[in-house]
């Protein structure tokens, strides 16, 4: 039984210490932000984080828009980011215009967070509850499998036991 | 004809009602002369969508335009290819077209079962009449098709230009067949519920029924991306729109499922979870209908009169309502027989590969929500676009690739680390292999980067398990049997269809992981006006602007043709020629793309602008990897085909299990 625990117990720790693994390089590239400093870049940065303006509302985010408008406000960014303005700045400029909608993505504060955070939440909560539920099955077919052998080690003694009151009162 | 149509639609609704009730009737009361009778409803239920949908198309086919819907979907001089396909272009009509599958789904259920699982059929049949009822009462009263325009014009408005593609053509049928083919599984799942008959016959039932309606999902999906990619014009093939991720949950749902469900075929665990997973495949495929219906959220791909939320939200909440209810009262005969027996298992794997396909349906589902939940709470109306579904799913997507690898080579019920040792040696000797040899020559200067050389490693990890599985198997029918390499392999795919055939899916969805990942990550474009003569360079290549064309092709359509020629190393390679199309009446022209596909890369051109002195805008896309995600599909449905072909050895057992059925239960034992 202990060597079988061991085993056990070894093989939930390589299980663990996977998981953390992963959990950690999956952390990582979730919320690590890489700079880009290409210049050729921000535009397609702008173009990401904004949804097209147009006057039909096609709901598409800028870099996926095709547009007469959309040809427009590219037109209108590239000119805006040559004359010194930095993304940041443009899309402030944007919000205020038209609105928190023009943002391709929820903002990372306040209300907005559940947003990002609840797909993980749910994910990790699922995560521990297969986690305890494994864990309560497996820990409970360990204790089976232990009674069971117990029982079996049990029978012999119990049924020579009852061999030998029945020998003795033979004798008596 | 148009009444003709019109009062067969009538004669459905009131056949399915009758249907509804004898089959309840039938299946309470122990009726054998109402079940004679009800058998006959499903016939007479198809025939009269068949005569309704023939009515409609007819009308389409001569320009009947007395009938508003073809007066809205089509025009004279509409391709009669297009004139087909605009029967489920609007609203009415994909109502109409789901209707008929649906109805010849159910038909095709009653001739397979006619004779066989007498129990839970007439169950069955009663929620697919009910669902028929649904759609019925739908078309009748709300959304008829066969409306009348009392002044008929001389002309339609014509299909969306848009929709004027082939892939569009194929796409929605494709989804469609998939969307309808998950009513089967459901409905019996839900009889099963009703009649507690919960062991696994009604999974064994719907296998097919579930592996064909998730390949048609699968494809459509994939379909759909083509559509976008040659039609949208803007280099991509997903957007993350509503109606995409409405498409692409009940996928997810129902992938999970198909994995589950093999632990309750083999160690009759998981019976409430797999019945969870089949009821929410199905209401994720009405929720879809409800987004694309109700015009609640906006998307590229809802219909122009989307007013059918509400009553498609009332049948979503009834169906929750139903299948929650009747979870929760049979609970005590879900529970399973089996447990668990360790983390290291496969059936653990198959838990853990459930949950990410679950996380990634719900992030799917939160992102596509959420605008509507921030207007409740804030007010304000927020956009969920895609570089948050990117960001959210993209990780968890990584999780499941590794997961694809680990799943089908961890063992059964309790794996050593001797025996993980053994099996997860080669695979992962070769994966960092290849990350080490790859690793000089990515970039991985952002997240994207980064993202798609873990991908390319998890890839190549995940085909040395399916390869390593297929040489063993064919190794040792090799060496048992005397045969040949190739004798070897394929009587081994033959003798385990379902199994290999899961390998060959696994392995298309290797080849979409990579598509992407390539085609994410490594793609260049640019966007230049340019005279003719000039050119532009793009990575390797030279796209030199040779002339100009126009087409007037009939009196509503105009096309301009730019010539691109493209140059690699001084030689050319191809001629491009991208166009720009010109609709009467449509505010905005139609960008038709041209594109050069090759394994390596697509060079993909647009002819976004021109103006009078013939100058052009013209973008061009290097995208590389993406026809690996065409092959990808094309490989799932290979592999599909090997897993739902026939099994003779199956049908055997199937034969004699009839036989012992039909001993034990005929009139002389009574």
């Amino acid at each position: 039984m202990k060597i079988q625990d061991a085993i056990l117990n070894k093989n939930n720790a390589g299980m663990r210490s996977c998981i953390w693994a992963f959990a950690a390089l999956f952390s990582f590239l979730s919320f690590v932000q890489v700079d880009r400093a290409h210049s050729s870049a921000l535009l397609a940065d702008l173009e990401n984080a904004l949804m097209c303006t147009c006057d039909d509302k096609c709901g598409k985010v800028l870099i996926n828009c095709t547009c007469d408008t959309s040809d427009k406000i590219r037109i209108g960014f590239t000119e805006q980011l040559e004359s010194g303005l930095t993304v940041q700045q443009i899309i402030q400029e944007q919000v205020a215009k038209h609105g928190e909608s023009v943002l391709s993505t929820p903002t990372k504060s306040g209300f907005n967070i559940t947003a990002w955070a609840m797909p993980f939440v749910a994910l990790v909560a699922g995560g521990l509850g297969i986690r305890k539920i494994i864990q309560t099955w497996a820990g409970r077919n360990r204790e089976n499998a232990g009674s069971e052998k117990e029982t079996e080690a049990e029978k012999p003694a119990k049924y020579s036991s009852r061999l030998q009151k029945e020998l003795d009162k033979l004798d008596s | 004809m148009n009444e003709i149509g019109e009062f067969a639609l009538m004669i459905a609704l009131a056949t399915s009602a009758y249907g509804c009730v004898t089959y309840i009737m039938a299946a309470r009361g122990n009726r054998v002369d109402l079940y004679l009778s009800a058998e006959k409803v499903p016939f007479i239920l198809s025939a009269c969508v068949i005569v309704a949908s023939a009515a409609l198309w007819r009308a389409i086919l001569t320009d009947d335009f007395s009938l508003q819907y073809v007066w809205a979907y089509s025009s004279r001089d509409l391709d009669t290819f297009y004139k087909i396909s605009s029967f489920w272009g609007g609203q009415k009509g994909s109502l109409l077209f789901w209707t008929l599958l649906l109805t010849c789904y159910t038909v095709v259920v009653h001739i397979q079962n006619r004779k066989r699982n007498a129990m839970v059929v007439p169950y069955a049949m009663v929620v697919l009449m009910l669902i028929t009822t649904f759609f019925l009462v739908l078309l009748n009263f709300s959304t008829n098709p066969f409306e009348v325009i009392p002044v008929p014009p001389e002309d339609g408005r014509g299909l969306n230009p848009l929709l004027q593609n082939y892939w569009m053509v194929i796409h929605p049928p494709t989804l469609y067949l998939g969307y309808v083919g998950f009513t089967v599984p459901f409905a019996f799942a839900m009889a099963a519920l009703i009649c507690k008959n919960l062991d696994d016959s009604w999974i064994r039932l719907t296998r097919k029924w579930t592996l064909i309606s998730w390949f048609f999902l699968c494809m459509g999906n994939l379909f759909g991306a083509q559509w976008a990619y040659l039609e949208l014009g803007w280099g991509g093939y997903w957007a993350w729109d509503p109606v995409e991720n409405a498409a692409f949950m009940p996928l997810l749902v129902s992938t999970a499922y198909l994995h589950s469900v093999m632990i309750q075929e083999k160690k009759d665990m998981m019976k409430v979870w797999n019945m969870s997973l089949v009821l929410l495949t199905f209401v994720m495929t009405i929720f879809g209908t409800f987004i694309t219906r109700s015009g609640l959220i906006q998307s590229v791909h809802t219909f122009d009169e989307a007013t059918l939320g509400y009553y498609f939200l009332g049948f979503l909440g009834v169906i929750i309502v139903v299948c929650v209810g009747f979870i929760i009262s049979r609970l005590p005969l879900l529970k399973s027989k089996n447990e668990l027996d360790s983390f290291l298992s496969r059936e653990s794997s198959f838990l853990f590969n459930n949950l990410v396909l679950l996380g990634i349906g719900f992030a799917t589902f939160w992102g596509t929500i959420f605008p509507i939940i921030s207007e409740a709470v804030r007010g304000v109306k927020i956009t969920v676009g895609p570089p948050f579904y990117n960001q959210v799913n993209v990780p968890i997507g990584l999780a499941l690739l590794a997961l694809i690898g680990i799943g089908p080579i961890i063992a059964w019920r309790r794996a050593t680390w001797s025996n993980l040792k053994k099996n997860f040696l080669k695979p992962l000797l070769a994966a960092v292999v290849f990350a080490a040899a790859l690793f000089p020559f990515t970039p991985l200067g952002s997240r994207s980067e980064i993202y798609s050389y873990l991908t390319f490693v998890l890839c190549v990890f995940v085909m040395a398990t399916i390869l390593i599985e297929f040489f063993k198997g064919t190794l040792a029918r090799r060496n048992l049997h005397d045969e040949s390499v190739a004798e070897a392999l394929g009587s081994l795919v033959w003798r385990s269809k379902s199994r290999y055939g899961g390998y060959i899916v696994h392995v298309g969805v290797v080849l979409i992981f990579a598509g992407i990942a390539g085609s994410q990550s490594y793609s260049a474009h640019t966007e230049k006006r340019i005279k003719i003569g000039e050119s532009v360079q793009v990575k390797d290549f030279t796209f030199t602007y040779e002339r100009l064309g126009f087409i007037e092709e009939n009196a509503t359509k105009t096309r301009a043709i730019a010539q691109v020629g493209v140059y690699k190393d001084g030689k050319r390679v191809w001629t491009g020629q991208p166009e720009k199309e010109f609709y009467k009446g449509q505010n905005q022209p139609v960008s038709e793309v041209d594109v050069l596909s090759t394994w390596k890369q697509d060079l993909y051109m647009i002819l976004a602008d021109f103006s009078e002195d013939e100058s052009a805008t013209i973008k061009i896309y290097v995208n590389p990897m993406v026809s690996w995600i065409w092959a990808g599909g094309w490989v799932i449905a290979f592999g599909t085909m090997i897993s739902v072909w026939p099994d003779r050895l199956e049908q055997r057992r199937r034969l004699e299990r009839m036989k012992i059925q039909s001993a034990v239960f005929s009139p002389a034992q009574e």
